[in-house]
C-alpha cells in the first residue's frame, strides 16, 4: 500500500524498517479437525464443570471483598476518556485504524495481597458496558 | 588448551528462548502462556496458525491439562489465572467481571462464585461475565495474538501435527516436533526442496544432511592414521617447535589444508618415555611434506626421527556453526530481515526495493575501471535486497564485489560482513577491498594464525599484536612474555586474554569490513556484532547452511557472488549428496526464479580458447576484454597446429588403468605426452610458473609428478615447480599455459568425473594463452558435450595426433552421443 513505499526515501533504511509483503495461502482449517476439536472442547468444559459440583458439596458460600483503595486510585485514571491515545502501541489494530481501547484495572491476588494492574481492553468489550455507560452519564450531566 | 575456546563454544545451549511455544516457536512474552500442570509446563502461544483453535487452547483440549501462568514480561507479569474469590484455576471455568461503577475487572469462576448471592450485593456487574477462553481463543488482551509478521515467520504446525506431538508426549514430555519426523538409521534421508513452509521444516531437511556429512567427514578422517613416519624437527620464528614430515595422500579422499589438526605419537623406547601431542598444519609443499606446528613440545623426542605416527584430529567446529545458524535463522526473528527470511524459504514475497542514494560513479578508489556489465551489477545489487552476481571465468568478479562492497560500506548502515567458503577467495576480496581504503579486518580461525597468508596485514591477530598505543604496553609485554616463556603464570595468562579480548573487540568494532570465511562468521569473537550487509563470493561453492552462517547475524541486504556453471560445494559422504546437499543456495535462488546479473566480459583467455565455454556454458554472452594481440605470446617457439588457435586436441589411445590405491585411474601413456608437452613449452622459453597440468584424477596427478621427475628430460628442478593438480584444486586460479590430461580410456565404462559439464567448464577456462588436451575421442564422443568440444576442435583444424614434432589432423571416428549428460 501507499504508506509503506513513501517509508524510508532517501536515507538509509532503518533497522526497524522490515516490512515484508508475503502473498499467503488462507489458512484452510480441515472440517473433520475442526468437529473432533470441537467435541473435545465440549468434553473437557463438561467435565470441569461436573468436577467443579461435586468438588464444592456442602462449602460455605463465599464472600467477596474488594480493597478500597482499587476504587479511591482509579478516580483520576478514568478521567482520561476511552481513547487509548498514547498507550496505542499496547493494541493490535487490525483494521489499521486507531485502536479504541480503555484503561481498566485488573485485580489479582499476589499470595493474601491485593494487586491492580492496568491493562487495555477494546472499547467493544462486554466488561467496559457499565464505563461506558458512566461516560455517558457524565456526558449528559 | 588454551588456543581451543573456540572449541567449546556450543549452540543452542541455552541461548533460545524456553518460553517459546511448542507448537510453533513464537516467543513473544505477551503473546504466551505456560501450562501450569507440574508434569508439563510447556509454554504456548495465542495463536491459530492453521487450526480452529489457539495453539495454547489446543494444548489444553488436548493435553486435558486446564491451568496455566503468565509470563514474567507480561503486563501482569507471573501470574497463575485463577478465581479471585475461590482460588479455582480452572481455565475453562474462568471469566472476567467488572465493577458496576469503577474501571476495574477481576477473575471470577463460573461455578460456584459467579451463582454466589453473596456478591450480588456488591459492586459487581455479574450480567457480564466475560469468559477467559473465547471462541477458542485466549481473551487477546489478556494475552496477545501474535502479530501476523510474527506467525508468517513461525513453525507453520497443523492439526495433525499437533494431535501426533500430544500424543507423543504422553509417554515422552521432551519430545520435540523433530522427533516425530526422524527417519530410521537407514533410510534415505529427506531430500532437499525447492520451498520450505518454514525454518524449522528447513532445518529438518538440511540438519540431518550436515549429520551425514559431518559423520562421514569424521570416520574418514580419523581413519587416516600413517605408522613409521619420519619426522624433520625444527623451530618457528615463534620459538615453537615444528615438525616436517611426509603425509601421503591416498587418491582423493583426504586433502590436508592449513590449520587441520594433527597428532603426532611416539611409542617410546629404551631411552625415550611414550610422548604425543597436537598441532596445526601451518604449510604443505608441493611434495606433500607437512610443517606441523606443535602447540606444545615438553618432551618431545627430538633427536629421534623415526618411528613416529600422525592421527588427524577431527573437529566438529564447521559442522557445529552450520546447525547452529540453522536453528538460529528459525528461532531468532531478528537473524535476518523478514524478506530475507521468506525469500530464502521460497515464499512468495513482493518485490521490494533497498532505498538508498546511488553513487554517482559506480567504481571505487583503488579498482580499475569497471566495465559496463559490472557497472549494471553494482547498480542493481545496490537497489535490492537480494541479489545474485554470477561472474563467469575471469570476468572480474572480485573487483566488482570489492566495489559493491566499497559502496555498501559508504551508505553508512554499520559494518559489511565480506564471506567466501574459501581462505584464499576471502584473502583475494580482503586485499582488494583494502585497496579502496576502506578499513578492512580479516579474521582468521585461531587454528590458521600461524598459517602464512598475503593480507597478514590486515589479520585480526596482526592488528592485535601491532596496535601500537600505550594502553596496549600491558598487552604487548604479556605477548612477549608468552612468546619467550611458552606459556604464562595463570594470573597473567587471565589478564591476557581479558587484555587480548578487549583489543581484538575494539579492533573489529573500528572496522568498515570484516572478512572471513563462511565458517568463520560463525567465530564466537563475531556472536554480538550485527551485519545488515553481507556479501558472499564463491557461494555456489557453499552448502546452503555454509552460506547461513553469515547470513544469521541480521541480514536485511545480500549479495551471492558466484558461478553456477562452475563446480559446486564437495560433498563426501554420497546419501547427502543424493539428497541435494551439493546445491548451493545460490542455486536454488536461481530455480526459484531470482535471476543471476551476469559479467559477461572476460579479461583471462584468448579469444580462440573462449569461444566454446561462451557458446556451451553461457549462451554464447561471454565478449572477450582480450584482443588476440594480447594474448600472443612472442618468443615462443610452441608448435601449435594452427598458431592463431593456441589449443589443440591431442588424440590419444593408450589404455587407462586402475591405480595402486585402487580407487583411481592412471593413464601412463598420457603422462608420458604430458612431460613432452611441457619439455616442449620449457625449451621454448615458457618458465614453470606459467604451466599448470590438470588432470580429474588424484592417481594420474601423483603419477605425473612421479614421472616427470623421474624421466624428465631437463633439469629436474624444473619440473618440480610445475604445478599439477586436479580440476577441482584449480577451480577460482588461472596459469598462461594449461595442460588437461583426460585419462578415461575404455570401451566399455564410463568417463567418470568428466561428465560433468561443471568440470569441464572449469578445465577449459584455467588457460590465458593456450591449451593442450590429451584424451581418447572415440571414449568421450559418447557423451554429448564432449562431442561437441571434439567437433569443435575438429572445425579449427585442432584435433592432432602423431609426434609433437609432427602434429597431422586426426581423422579419428566420433561415436555417437548418448543421451544429454549420463
Ligand atoms: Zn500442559
Ligand atoms: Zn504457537
Ligand atoms: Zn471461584
Amino acid at each position: 500500500d501507499d504508506e509503506d513505499d513513501d517509508r524510508g526515501g532517501g536515507g538509509p533504511a532503518s533497522a526497524e524498517e522490515d516490512e515484508v509483503h508475503v502473498r499467503q495461502k488462507v489458512p484452510e482449517v480441515d472440517p473433520v479437525e475442526e468437529a473432533n476439536f470441537e467435541e473435545e472442547l465440549r468434553a473437557v468444559m463438561q467435565e470441569s464443570m461436573e468436577q467443579r459440583r461435586q468438588e464444592l458439596r456442602g462449602r460455605p458460600s463465599l464472600n467477596m471483598m474488594i480493597p478500597m483503595n482499587v476504587f479511591e486510585g482509579s478516580a483520576k485514571d478514568h478521567g482520561r476518556g476511552a481513547m487509548g491515545g498514547e498507550s496505542g502501541d499496547e493494541g493490535q489494530d487490525e483494521e489499521g485504524g486507531v485502536s479504541k481501547e480503555v484503561p481498566v484495572k485488573v485485580l489479582v491476588k499476589r499470595g493474601n495481597k491485593q494487586q491492580t494492574k492496568q491493562m487495555f481492553i477494546p472499547w467493544d468489550c462486554s466488561l467496559v458496558q457499565s464505563t461506558k455507560q458512566k461516560e455517558a452519564a457524565e456526558l449528559e450531566e | 588448551e588454551d588456543t581451543a575456546d573456540d572449541d567449546n563454544y556450543e549452540f543452542g545451549k541455552g541461548d533460545f528462548t524456553e518460553h517459546a511455544c511448542r507448537y510453533c516457536g513464537v516467543s513473544n512474552p505477551a503473546c504466551v502462556v505456560r501450562c501450569n500442570v507440574p508434569s508439563c509446563r510447556k509454554w504456548f502461544c495465542n495463536s491459530r496458525g492453521n487450526t480452529s483453535g489457539s495453539h495454547i487452547v489446543n494444548h489444553l483440549v488436548r493435553a486435558k491439562h486446564k491451568e496455566v501462568c503468565l509470563h514474567k514480561d507480561s503486563p501482569l507479569g507471573e501470574t497463575i489465572l485463577e478465581c479471585y474469590n475461590c482460588g479455582c484455576r480452572n481455565v475453562f471455568l474462568l471469566g472476567f467481571i467488572s465493577a458496576k461503577t469503577e474501571s476495574v475487572v477481576v477473575l471470577l469462576c463460573r461455578e460456584p462464585c459467579l451463582s454466589v448471592n453473596a456478591l450480588k450485593d456488591m459492586n459487581w456487574d455479574l450480567s457480564q461475565w466475560c469468559p477467559l477462553i473465547d471462541d477458542r481463543c485466549f481473551l487477546q488482551w489478556l494475552v496477545k495474538v501474535p502479530s501476523e509478521q510474527e506467525q508468517l515467520r513461525a513453525r507453520q504446525i497443523s492439526a495433525q501435527q499437533i494431535n501426533k506431538i500430544e500424543e507423543l508426549w504422553k509417554s515422552n514430555p521432551d519430545a520435540s516436533l523433530e522427533d516425530l519426523e526422524k527417519p530410521g538409521v537407514d533410510d534415505e534421508p529427506q531430500a532437499v526442496a525447492l520451498k520450505y513452509e518454514d525454518a524449522y521444516q528447513y532445518q529438518n531437511v538440511f540438519a540431518p544432511l550436515i549429520k551425514l556429512e559431518a559423520d562421514y567427514d569424521k570416520m574418514m578422517k580419523e581413519s587416516q592414521s600413517k605408522d613409521n613416519v619420519t619426522i624433520r624437527w625444527d623451530i618457528g620464528l615463534n620459538k615453537k617447535r615444528i615438525a616436517y614430515f611426509i603425509f601421503p595422500k591416498e587418491d582423493n579422499e583426504l586433502r590436508l589444508v592449513p590449520g587441520d589438526e594433527l597428532r603426532l605419537r611416539y611409542s617410546g623406547d629404551a631411552a625415550h618415555p611414550a610422548w604425543q601431542s597436537v598441532g596445526h598444519v601451518i604449510k604443505l609443499t608441493a611434495q606433500e611434506e607437512v610443517a606441523l606446528e606443535l602447540r606444545a613440545s615438553q618432551g618431545a623426542p627430538v633427536d629421534v626421527n623415526h618411528g613416529f605416527s600422525v592421527d588427524f584430529v577431527w573437529k566438529s567446529t564447521s559442522f557445529d556453526r552450520m546447525q547452529g545458524a540453522m536453528k538460529t535463522f528459525a528461532v531468532d526473528e531478528t537473524s535476518v530481515s523478514g524478506y530475507i527470511y521468506h525469500h530464502l524459504l521460497g515464499h512468495e514475497v513482493e518485490v521490494q526495493m533497498v532505498r538508498n542514494t546511488l553513487p554517482r560513479r559506480f567504481g571505487a578508489p583503488g579498482l580499475p575501471e569497471l566495465n559496463a556489465s559490472q557497472v549494471f551489477a553494482v547498480k542493481s545489487v545496490l537497489q535490492k535486497p537480494i541479489s545474485l552476481i554470477q561472474g563467469p571465468p575471469g570476468t572480474g568478479k572480485t573487483v566488482t564485489s570489492a566495489a559493491i562492497v566499497y559502496h555498501m560500506a559508504k551508505q553508512g548502515q554499520g559494518q559489511v560482513l565480506v564471506c567466501a567458503p574459501s581462505n584464499v577467495a576471502v584473502d583475494q576480496l580482503a586485499e582488494k577491498i583494502s585497496a579502496t581504503g576502506l578499513k578492512v579486518v580479516r579474521i582468521c580461525a585461531k587454528s590458521r594464525e600461524a598459517v602464512s597468508s598475503p593480507v597478514e596485514h590486515l589479520t585480526l591477530h596482526y592488528q592485535v599484536r601491532h596496535l601500537d598505543t600505550s594502553e596496549k604496553s600491558e598487552l604487548h609485554k604479556l605477548q612477549q612474555l608468552k612468546d619467550e616463556q611458552g606459556e604464562l603464570s595463570s594470573s597473567d595468562e587471565k589478564k591476557y586474554k581479558a587484555l587480548k579480548r578487549a583489543t581484538e573487540r575494539e579492533i573489529s568494532q573500528s572496522a568498515d569490513v570484516i572478512c572471513c570465511t563462511c565458517v568463520g562468521a560463525g567465530d564466537p569473537r563475531l556472536a554480538n556484532f550485527r551485519f545488515r550487509q553481507v556479501l558472499i563470493d564463491e557461494s555456489t561453492q557453499a552448502t546452503e547452511p555454509e552460506c547461513l552462517i553469515p547470513l544469521v547475524l541480521g541480514a536485511k541486504q545480500v549479495v551471492l557472488v558466484g558461478d553456477h556453471c562452475q563446480l559446486g560445494p564437495v560433498i563426501m559422504c554420497k546419501k547427502a549428496a543424493r539428497a541435494g546437499l551439493a546445491q548451493s543456495l545460490f542455486e536454488r535462488l536461481v530455480l526459484l526464479g531470482v535471476k543471476p546479473i551476469r559479467l559477461q566480459v572476460q579479461y583471462r583467455m584468448h579469444p580462440s580458447l573462449s569461444e566454446f565455454p561462451s557458446n556451451s556454458f553461457y549462451e554464447g554472452t561471454l565478449q572477450n576484454g582480450v584482443t588476440v594481440n594480447e594474448r600472443q605470446s612472442t618468443g615462443i617457439d610452441f608448435p601449435w597446429p594452427v598458431p592463431h588457435h593456441p589449443m589443440f586436441f591431442y588424440v590419444q589411445m593408450g589404455q587407462e588403468e586402475i591405480s595402486a590405491s585402487g580407487t583411481s585411474y592412471l593413464n601412463r601413456t598420457e603422462a608420458a605426452n604430458v612431460e613432452k608437452i611441457v619439455t616442449t613449452f620449457l625449451r621454448s622459453g615458457v618458465v614453470p610458473g606459467q604451466i599448470g597440468v590438470i588432470t580429474p584424477y588424484e592417481g594420474q596427478r601423483a603419477y605425473i609428478v612421479n614421472y616427470m621427475s623421474r624421466n624428465g628430460a631437463l633439469r629436474q628442478q624444473l619440473y618440480k615447480e610445475i604445478e599439477v593438480a586436479s580440476v577441482d584444486s584449480f577451480q577460482g586460479r588461472e596459469k598462461d599455459y594449461i595442460i588437461l590430461s583426460c585419462v578415461r580410456s575404455n570401451e566399455h565404462q564410463g568417463i567418470g568425473f568428466l561428465n560433468d559439464p561443471r568440470r569441464l567448464n572449469v578445465a577449459l577456462t584455467r588457460a590465458r594463452y593456450g591449451i593442450v588436451i590429451l584424451g581418447n575421442p572415440k571414449v568421450l564422443s559418447k557423451q554429448p558435450l564432449w562431442n561437441s568440444l571434439l567437433t569443435h576442435y575438429k572445425e579449427h583444424e585442432c584435433l592432432v595426433e602423431g609426434p609433437l614434432n609432427n602434429l597431422k589432423q586426426s581423422m579419428v571416428q566420433f561415436q555417437k552421443p548418448k543421451k544429454i549428460y549420463n
